[in-house]
């Protein structure tokens, strides 16, 4: 019986093809702006997290709080306090650096190009892995050496030498003033998609090399930030309030005083974000959601009005009231389903297609797309009660009657 | 040897217009037997369409009794009523009311799937009746791709898809020409003599000429009731 009656419907269906699609309208633009929007929001949040991932989620910046007044001089770092930090807490620190970072102009030949340095300790591969293509990595002697070495990427070497293969090249920068020669160690490559390259800022004009960074805090070896990523397997809030209380007491500071900036915290509001814009979004096409299940109960009291006839005859033949209400309740089911699945069709059609373009995995949950079509299908069958019922309500004679 | 089919006992119905009550039908009381061709006569407004919509079950008399195959339905509910015409009623109608949308083979196939009997033999029935009515080679036709005549057999075959105990035909070549009016009196008049039991609603001598006993209506009442013993339609 089920099945006559779904042949029924897509026969009713079929016969108002134009009709049918435009009352379906509402509910395609309702379940196919749920879907982009919630898989956007995945999507979204799977490239924030995998962007963070790759920043370092157990990344820390640590100072003297910027709020503060009475400024001493002691609020600054030495490199002595570095050490110091790195000894009392051993393996729960993956990697510590000043954060100190420069722009100047490098000069190869006729070639200028403005460079940002980066200050690194010789194991920031380790929290940053890149693919060294050619050279090494900066190594313990040319930080603790202070050598003028650097580390660059391959798209920089190109702006710089014309050449991916720069190891052994030298140029001329001016770090905070003096003019000094620096030679190429190693060149690197790492792999971004499109997203990552997007939010990092891309291939620009401009170049960046990693150096000691032994060589930016000279020659006072003074500094404002500690950089700090923890070990994989501490309790990052744990060990961030250790830390915070230890070098707030070498600071002579309260913790309060302290000022510190983690990756989880930005993921989080990030997160939060997202949530809310989605949430937002979501309360919109389920709006639509609502009309469209109002245009498909509008039709379906025209279609049962038109029908009339029909319904006196199968009256008239033995239908009971429950036959024809289930009747009708299948057609807006199917019609409302349909509608959710071109929805579907279109919303996970649009959604991979901007991934596509973007070159981003996106994320489509299986459950999202299960809950849309039950519930397109839940809309047909609650707006298509009251039609369905007037229709099972009608009086055999008197729609048989009806012209 | 004459076994009932139908008896109506002091059978009232009132139309309650709001304003005034009408009388419809005024305590009648009829039998009709197993296996008899019966024609229902009379002008419109005599109570022929009344008695027809109560003899088929659409429709409730306001009081007496209406025993059909045994059972009294004048009591009965609407979803009881649907059971009723389902299986003891097989409808022809003036104006055909096959479903347009639908092959012909699938309007004969309706009653049947109301009566919950499966696909397969559902089929094979409905084969066998257009078959019979002589539209076998029209069973995938939608009801517009058929002349009127044809239209009418197909009602028929639907009629007799449950097979039902009473044919009720109301006004059954109302839309037809000559032809094909005495074509479907014909199917009827064999569907008689293989021992169906046929009423016919209409207002035309010629069709009631056809039947076995013409029952005659005036202002809610019967006022003849001929039988002609032995008497067949000119086929």
């Amino acid at each position: 019986m089920l099945f006559e009656n779904m042949n029924m419907a897509f026969s009713a269906i079929r016969v108002n093809k134009m009709r049918s699609f435009l009352t379906m309208l509402g509910i395609i633009i309702g379940i196919g702006s749920v879907i982009s929007i919630v898989s956007i929001g995945d999507t979204m949040r799977n490239l924030f997290a995998d962007l963070y991932k790759d920043v370092g989620v157990t990344q820390a910046f640590l100072c003297v709080g910027y709020w503060i007044d009475d400024r001493r001089m002691s609020d600054y770092f030495m490199l002595d306090d570095l050490e110091r930090v790195k000894e009392v807490f051993g393996d729960s620190i993956a990697y510590i650096d000043s954060n100190m970072s420069t722009g100047a102009e490098a000069i190869y030949q006729k070639t200028t190009v403005s460079f940002d340095f980066t200050g690194i300790d010789y194991n920031y591969i380790d929290v940053q892995p890149v693919d060294m293509i050619y050279g090494r990595y900066l190594n313990e002697g040319d930080v603790l050496g202070r050598k003028k070495n650097v580390v660059m990427d391959v798209d920089s070497a190109m702006l710089l030498f014309g050449t991916e293969d720069a190891v052994g090249q030298t140029f001329r920068t001016d770090l905070y003033g003096n003019v000094d020669e620096f030679t190429v160690v190693g060149v690197y490559k790492k792999e971004m998609n499109a997203f990552q390259s997007l939010m990092m800022g891309g291939r620009s004009d401009r170049g960046s090399a990693f150096v000691p960074y032994t060589l930016l805090t000279w020659p006072n070896d003074y500094f404002y930030y500690l950089h700090v990523y923890a070990s994989e397997d501490v309790d990052l809030n744990e060990f961030l309030d250790q830390l915070k209380a230890y070098v707030a007491n070498i600071k002579g500071r309260n913790p309060e005083d302290m000022y510190m900036q983690t990756a989880m915290e930005e993921m989080s509001s990030v997160d939060s974000v997202m949530g809310g814009l989605s949430a937002a979004v979501g309360g919109i096409a389920a709006i639509s959601l609502l009309v469209g299940g109002i245009g498909i109960m509008n039709i379906m009291l025209v279609s049962v009005t038109e029908r009339t006839r029909e319904i006196g005859i199968r009256k008239s033949l033995g239908a009971k009231t429950r036959d024809i209400l289930i009747q009708f309740l299948t057609e807006s089911a199917i019609l409302s389903a349909c509608g959710g699945i071109i929805g579907i069709i279109i919303g996970v059609g649009l959604v991979s297609g901007i991934g596509m373009a973007f070159g981003i995995g996106v994320v489509i949950r299986p459950a999202v797309v299960g809950m849309a079509v039950s519930f397109s299908a839940a809309v047909g069958v609650f707006f298509g009660l009251y039609p369905a019922s007037k229709a099972a309500k009608a009086d055999p004679i008197d729609a048989l009657r009806y012209e | 040897m004459a076994e009932e089919l139908i008896r109506l006992e002091d059978l009232v119905k009132i139309y309650d217009t709001g304003a005034i009550k009408v009388l419809g039908l005024k305590r009648i009381n009829l039998t009709i037997n197993r296996g008899e061709f019966v024609a229902i006569m009379g002008k419109s407004g005599s109570g022929k369409s009344t008695l027809m919509n109560i003899l088929g079950c659409l429709d409730r008399p306001s009081m007496g009794h209406y025993y059909l195959d045994g059972t009294d339905v004048a009591s009965m509910t609407p979803n009881e009523l649907s059971d009723i015409r389902n299986k003891k009623i097989g409808f022809v109608f003036q104006s055909f009311n096959l479903i347009s949308r639908t092959s012909a083979l699938k309007n004969v196939e309706l009653p049947m799937t109301y009566a919950r009997v499966g696909k397969r033999a559902r089929r094979e029935r409905a084969l066998k009746l257009l078959d019979r009515v002589g539209l076998l080679s029209r069973a995938e036709h939608l009801p517009n791709e058929l002349s009127g005549g044809q239209r009418q057999r197909v009602a028929i075959a639907r009629a007799l898809a449950n097979e039902p105990p009473l044919i009720l035909a109301d006004e059954p070549t109302g839309n037809l020409d000559t032809a094909a009016s005495e074509e479907i009196m014909g199917l009827f008049s064999q569907l008689h003599k293989e021992g169906a039991t046929v009423v016919v609603v209409t207002h035309e001598e010629n069709i009631a000429e056809f039947t076995d006993r013409i029952i005659r209506f005036q202002d809610g009442l019967v006022i003849s009731d001929d039988r002609r013993g032995g008497a067949e339609g000119a086929v």
